[in-house]
């Protein structure tokens, strides 16, 4: 579904990406892993458009998106979350959902809306203005929810658990458990905690500087030496 | 023909001069504060303003003018900023709105003062033809494009080497940080006002003393300033001038070879073929885009 | 519970203070239909609130603080005149066509889009000067510096002459009219919506579909028309129009302080605004300071945005009701 053919993005001097060859199958939950800086929202930045990488080529569906302005590629089935919630503040909970469903698919399908609120857990809140009478475990539920209610085919969830606490933590693990099943998406999520990645993903993949060092099954490439090394040494 | 386009240029590259210094005033206050102070102009016209009084009570030299004009406009400029810093949110496009209204309300006030009618100075001094080689310029062109310079340089220096020089280049590049240093930043969002102020002051006297003014002719400046600071980029002094200059040749050339009544058209023109092929200006390092 | 779309029932009207509000606008003047002068008062106001009204439709959909609709203004005025005069057009026609001159002259800025805030402002204020520099040197159609005289009046329909003070009125009051029903349909629908949010993050929306450039440029586009067929309206009920008049700073500086006095979050706000600054000015300032008065609205203006920027009106409609409402404003 997802082609990620030698992607290279280069800020003047630096490269933040540096040649990654991804692949991801519709059927996928992908873990995306590596230290800070490593590169990882820089590459989400570039599937989602946000970035226009200075080399490579991505296809998505045998698509080539490279060129694809972001609205494009959210419309092709592109989805993403923002590691800082960015809601519509000035818009409710539901208004969120609709514009994000309507602009992305063309339609408003209230019961795929309530179907998202209700697996996101915002049912209740949804009719409350978005910014101000949200939490922050809800707010980053909000963030799924709006890419969930745009129908994509791939998912990408920047950090989505970064700053909860426990409790809100193991909420958002069961939804994300969830995820890949009820709304039949491939899913490739950045996450610190290797303990999570390995509950929730099929595959691995490795950033490190920029650079793609390890790609397989988790329990794998956590006991690859050079993984352990970028996390503690390097 | 080709002495009068190496004329034009010559004459373009001295009112360049006074043009970056309107400028880097502006540019000054967006640096330190993000804010556009849309009534820079007017506080450049008010110097001229007062160059005139000094010139047509006083029976003096407009250079004369300079102490008085330093300390109104400067007192001017720093009100100006106390309004500003009065807003309470949005502070970008209030700000604005807020600038634009000062602005009003100056030209409103120039106008109440001095009346509608065009002025220049009728200092002979000033007006004398200075010949260099082949070029002719009147003296006040020259002398005042000294002038700039040695404020450029001055400012040069003290943006560089300077602890509130440095302190505003600090809080320009980051607020949080320099407060953590100990920096207030209230107090170099004041200082960069009172700074362009000095720098009106001395343009609006350049102003008087070898163009003319009415008091419309604020916005006309904000808005040439505005386009040099496009032209230069953020971010840099000689970018100011260079980019000043070329505003300066642009609008000789066109009157020369064209009308007089075009002459701003070639400010927009310049402005709006800088913001279609280089949008990060001449010499920008920051984008700009939304 | 919190109310749905709080924000917007901060700003929408009850529907009995709306009914009172056009029973004033049509009531009222009906009343002073034989005084010229009020009447040419009430005319102006209202052409002031058109402009107010599409300035802050593009500063609250399109989320752009302009200072250039005086540019759309005398584009809108001089394409509706000439097309009049030189062309034949029926001026009712002309009136249209001048707000599709406008949309075409708005087409011109549409790559200054991209650009954010204050350079956009003065983007647009670099067309105003150059739009009011071609219509000063083309004087084969325009009339040049010395501009056009005797700019067909409005016409006379059976029953009303448009072209007297009363009939203009109501000219100038319905177009205002349409104009705020389309803006207020339009917020509330999903590009309304969308518009809303891409002023907090323009990222966000358009990481969900929303093409934002596009939806900023037909906010860009539909507020010119609006201000252009306000400033055709203008020249025919003139009859006179000349460069330093139809792209006047006035057309700027009178309808930003409307539209921020009477409050620029809401629909009828500016036209409000536009009433009282203008009726203010005219009858109360230019008494005062006789050749400067518009100083008077440059003081208007800084208070109102260091005191209250979203507007005198509803500060005061706050405090007569004696409620303060969570104070939860949307991002400006």
């Amino acid at each position: 579904m997802l082609q990620l053919d030698k992607v290279s993005v280069r800020f003047g001097g630096l490269t933040a990406v540096n040649e990654v060859s991804l692949e991801v199958g519709s059927g996928d939950v992908v873990g995306l892993v590596g230290a800070n800086g490593a590169g990882k929202t820089t590459l989400f930045n570039a599937i989602s458009g946000l970035v226009r990488p200075t080399g490579g080529a991505i296809r998505f569906n045998g698509a080539d998106i490279l060129h694809a302005p972001l609205h494009r590629r959210a419309r092709l089935g592109i989805g993403r979350t923002f590691q800082i919630p960015q809601p519509m503040h000035e818009l409710t909970v539901r208004q969120n959902l609709v514009v994000a469903q309507r602009f992305a698919t063309g339609r408003v399908d209230e019961r795929k809306i309530a179907e998202v609120l209700a697996f996101t857990g915002l049912a209740e809140k949804a009719d409350r203005d978005a910014a101000s009478e949200l939490a922050l475990t809800e707010l980053k539920a909000l963030e799924v929810a709006k890419a969930l209610a745009t129908q994509p085919k791939l998912l990408l969830l920047d950090e989505v658990l970064a700053g909860l606490e426990t409790n809100g933590k193991r909420r958002f693990m069961q939804m994300l458990k969830g995820l890949h099943e009820a709304f039949a998406v491939g899913i490739v999520i950045i996450e610190h905690d290797i303990e999570t990645i390995s509950q929730l993903c099929h595959r691995v993949a490795v950033l490190n500087f920029g650079q793609l060092i390890a790609e397989g099954k988790p329990a794998q490439v956590f006991s690859d030496p050079a993984v352990i090394k970028s996390y503690t040494g390097a | 023909m080709s002495e009068l386009i190496l004329q034009a240029l010559y004459s373009g590259l001295l009112q360049g001069g006074s043009y970056a210094l309107i400028a880097l005033g502006l540019a000054l206050v967006f640096g330190a504060m993000r804010v556009i102070n849309l009534a820079q102009g007017e506080l450049v016209l008010l110097s001229a303003y007062i160059a005139y009084s000094v010139e047509s009570g006083m029976g003096l030299n407009p250079v004369l003018a300079i102490p008085i004009a330093l300390v109104v406009v400067c007192l001017t400029s720093a009100v100006v900023y106390f309004v500003v810093s009065r807003i309470k949110k949005d502070r970008e496009i209030n700000s604005l709105i807020l600038t634009y209204g000062i602005g009003v309300i100056l030209t409103n006030g120039m106008l109440l003062v001095w009346k509608a009618d065009i002025r220049s100075t009728s200092s002979e001094w000033m007006q004398e033809a200075f010949v260099l080689g082949p070029f002719y310029s009147m003296r006040s062109e020259v002398l005042f494009f000294g002038v700039s310079l040695v404020m450029m340089a001055g400012l040069w220096w003290w943006l560089s080497r300077s602890w509130y020089g440095r302190a505003v280049r600090a809080v320009s590049s980051n607020r949080d940080a320099a407060k953590l240093m100990g920096i207030n930043p209230g107090y170099t969002e004041l200082v960069s006002f009172i700074v362009a102020g000095i720098l009106a002051a001395f343009a609006g006297v350049a102003l008087f003393s070898y163009g003319v003014i009415s008091p419309a002719y604020g916005g006309v400046l904000t808005v040439k300033a505005f386009i040099i600071t496009v032209l230069a980029g953020v971010g840099s002094i000689p970018g100011v001038l260079i980019g000043a200059v070329l505003l300066g040749v642009a609008e000789a050339l066109t009157v020369t070879l064209a009308s007089s009544a075009l002459q701003e058209l070639a400010g927009m023109g310049l402005f709006l073929l800088v913001l279609f092929i280089m949008p990060n200006g001449l010499f920008g390092v920051r984008g700009r885009r939304g | 519970m919190q109310t749905t779309k709080n924000t917007t029932k901060n700003t929408t009207m009850s529907k009995t203070s709306l009914l009172a509000l056009l029973a004033l606008c049509v009531g009222g003047p009906l009343l002073f239909a034989q005084d010229h002068y009020v009447m040419s008062l009430l005319v102006a106001s209202m052409v002031i609130g058109g402009i107010a009204l599409s300035w802050a439709l593009l500063g609250n959909l399109g989320g752009m603080i302009s200072f250039g609709h005086a540019a759309f203004f005398g584009v809108g005025a001089y394409t509706s005149a000439v097309l009049s005069m030189k062309f034949g057009v029926p001026v009712l026609a002309a009136l249209l066509l001048g707000g599709v001159g406008a949309l075409v002259a708005a087409l011109a800025m549409l790559p200054v889009l991209r650009l954010r805030g204050p350079y956009f402002a003065l983007a647009i204020l670099a067309y105003a000067h150059i739009f009011r520099i071609l219509a000063t040197e083309w004087t084969s159609m325009t009339g040049g510096s010395g501009g056009l005289s005797s700019i067909p009046p409005l016409p006379t329909l059976p029953g009303l002459d448009l072209s007297s003070k009363i009939g203009a009125y109501f000219v100038i009051l319905f177009i205002v009219l349409v104009f705020a029903v389309i803006y207020a349909r339009l917020r509330e629908s999903h590009y309304g919506l969308a518009l809303r949010a891409m002023h907090e993050s323009e990222d966000a929306t358009r990481v969900v579909g929303v093409n934002s450039v596009v939806l900023k440029g037909m906010m860009l586009l539909l507020s010119a028309f609006m201000c252009g067929v306000v400033g055709a309206f203008n020249a025919h009920y003139i009859s006179f129009l000349e460069p330093d008049y139809a792209f006047s700073a006035l057309w700027v500086t009178i309808p930003i302080v409307a539209a921020i006095f009477g409050g620029y979050r809401s629909i009828s706000g500016p036209v409000v605004g536009a009433v009282v600054v203008y009726l203010l000015d005219q009858l109360v300032f230019k008494n005062i300071i006789p050749s400067g008065h518009q100083l008077v609205l440059g003081v208007l203006l800084v208070a109102m945005i260091v005191f209250s920027p979203d507007g005198l009106l509803p500060l005061l409609r706050k405090l007569f009701k004696g409620k303060f409402t969570r104070s939860k404003h949307a991002a400006t």
